[in-house]
């Protein structure tokens, strides 16, 4: 029972994580109906620059975990516009369909790449901000860091529910991922608004790297299997539900956690995409989706 | 205050518009008529920039709007009440009119602030049913109501000039009545509008000068008065239907 419950404490904690950067597929998806499918490198590049800023690994620490928090979501937002305006407003412009998907893969092995020769391709590991002497929970050992995640996505989740119904950008960001041509007429600047939610996108991934970093190891290729899982999450709860994306983070996480320990780490992976396909197969738009496939 | 020029305007490679001129004096409202498929909606794309012209000039206030984007001709005082209503469903109905008012709520805009819950308030009794329901999601209101916020939400830009595309589109007759005594409230107020309508002879009779589109061209122009008494335009589009 102990072990159970340490499962689920610890499953919950990995999939938060594939919470905040399922959002971040969602964000941009709302918007202007493409994803960045070099979330996971952005992802990699918070953690790479958190550690490069609150490690010692460039000759720092410069700041310490917390301070180094905000300016990690800066850069991660600065890489988003870049994303953006590189490799998906060209696409978008010229009505591409899919030119998007390729030039948002190709810029995240450019920047994994501009990684591993900035920061080496061994994985290095991150000095954690809170003790490391995991808490009894129930009988169940939890790490101070899972429970800053579980905490950490939440808070991040609510201060971007509460920009869309409280302030007037907020709602315009609504407004456009309704609507673009209308939000147009209402004065609002529909392409500055995509542009935002990529850097959105881009700084919730790198808000999950500095989250997770502490917890597991960082390095150039730390991204692609979170960024992969992620986008796996996003299509179980449905591209266009925020409940859906915590739902379907959540049943992964678990997913993964349980079946380790109870037949094997190296199936850890099976449950969770097995549950992909049959959500694919039985209800495409995901658990908690409307209509929204056809669009990807 | 809005004055058109040879305006053209193409779906791809399809011509719509052949060139039309009009002009829209202030304090005046202007109908634009037309059977199906004349390019009434589409003029009324091109003008606000939901579409933009292949050809021509579009002046307003003096200055020219022509082939900018939306949110720049609206931050210019140009409000577009589009046909099918195109709220936004998953928003209250008050955030719906606060997003008419978007460009006076932020930062970088160039329209006057102004009485943002003032001129909520006179909506709100301009369109009484909009009050009961200020709180509900837009998508959940009828087709008249839909069509009551999109013009409630045009007018809180404060426009200089309102296009109303088809507001009687899908209404009950009692409706369609209610939304043209509200046009004509609006004109009491003063308000510049350009009118697409239907009903040509509703429309006529709150316009003070008209415009009857055939195929892309301006066929017959001249003062409402003056269009409903013309023969040919009787029996093309006040015929037996109204």
């Amino acid at each position: 029972m102990d072990i159970l419950l340490q499962l689920l404490l610890s499953g919950i904690a990995l999939g938060m994580i594939y919470a905040v950067i399922a959002f971040g597929y969602q964000s941009t998806f709302a918007t202007s109906g493409t994803l960045n499918f070099g979330q996971g490198d952005a992802l990699m590049l918070g953690a790479m620059a958190g550690l490069s800023l609150s490690g010692s690994i460039m000759g720092g620490p410069y700041v310490n975990y917390w301070l180094m928090v905000p300016l990690v979501l800066l850069i991660g937002a600065f890489q988003g516009v870049v994303v953006e305006f590189i490799g998906v407003r060209p696409a978008i412009k010229t009505k591409s369909e899919f030119g998007w998907i390729m030039s948002t893969i190709a810029l995240g092995i450019i920047f994994r790449n501009t990684a591993e020769n900035l920061w080496g391709r061994d994985d290095l590991p991150f000095p954690s901000p809170l003790p490391t002497e995991p808490l009894h929970i129930f009988g169940a050992n939890v790490l101070p860091m899972e429970l800053l995640v579980v905490g950490g996505a939440i808070l991040m989740m609510v201060l971007v529910e509460l920009f869309n119904r409280r302030t007037i950008y907020g709602k315009a960001v609504v407004a456009t991922a309704s609507d673009r041509d209308a939000a147009g007429l209402m004065g609002i600047n529909t392409g500055l608004v995509i542009t935002f939610s990529y850097a959105l996108s881009s700084m919730s991934a790198a808000f999950a790297g500095v989250l997770i970093a502490p917890i597991t190891l960082t390095g150039a290729s730390m991204g692609a299997v979170l960024g992969l899982k992620a986008f796996a999450v996003a299509i179980i709860g449905g591209l266009t539900s925020g409940m859906g994306v915590i739902v379907g983070g959540l049943l992964l996480g678990i997913a993964e956690t349980t079946t380790g320990f109870y037949i094997s780490t190296g199936y850890k992976d099976v449950p969770g995409l097995v549950l992909l396909l049959l959500v694919l197969a039985i209800k495409p738009s995901g658990l908690f989706g409307k209509k929204a496939i056809k669009k990807v | 205050m809005l004055q058109v020029k040879d305006l053209k305007a193409a779906y791809g490679q399809v011509q719509v518009l052949h060139g039309i001129s009009l002009s829209v004096p202030k304090g005046q409202v202007v109908t634009l008529i037309g059977s199906n498929g004349a390019g009434k909606s589409t003029t009324m794309r091109a003008l606000s920039g939901m579409l933009k012209p292949t050809a021509g000039t579009v002046m307003l206030g003096g200055q020219s709007i022509t082939g900018l984007p939306a949110h720049r001709i609206t931050r210019r005082g140009l409000a577009h009440s589009p046909e099918g209503r195109r709220v936004f469903p998953a928003q209250t109905v008050r955030d719906n009119l606060l997003l008419g008012a978007f460009t006076r709520l932020t930062i970088g805009s160039s329209r006057a602030r102004g009485d943002i819950e003032g001129d909520m308030d006179r909506s709100l009794d301009l369109f009484p049913r909009l009050r009961e329901r200020q709180h509900q999601l837009a998508g959940t209101l009828s087709g008249g109501e839909q069509q009551m916020l999109a013009m409630a939400r045009a007018l809180m830009l404060n426009p200089e000039v309102l296009l109303l595309d088809e507001p009687s589109m899908g209404l009950a007759p009692i409706l369609v009545e209610e939304v043209f005594q509200i046009i004509g409230r609006l004109k009491a107020q003063g308000m510049t509008m350009l009118l697409v309508e239907q009903f040509a002879a509703a429309a006529l009779a709150v316009a003070d000068y008209g415009y009857v589109l055939e195929n892309g061209h301006i066929a017959v122009h001249g003062p409402a008065e003056q269009l409903r008494n013309d023969p040919k335009v009787r029996d093309a589009y006040l015929g037996s239907a109204h």
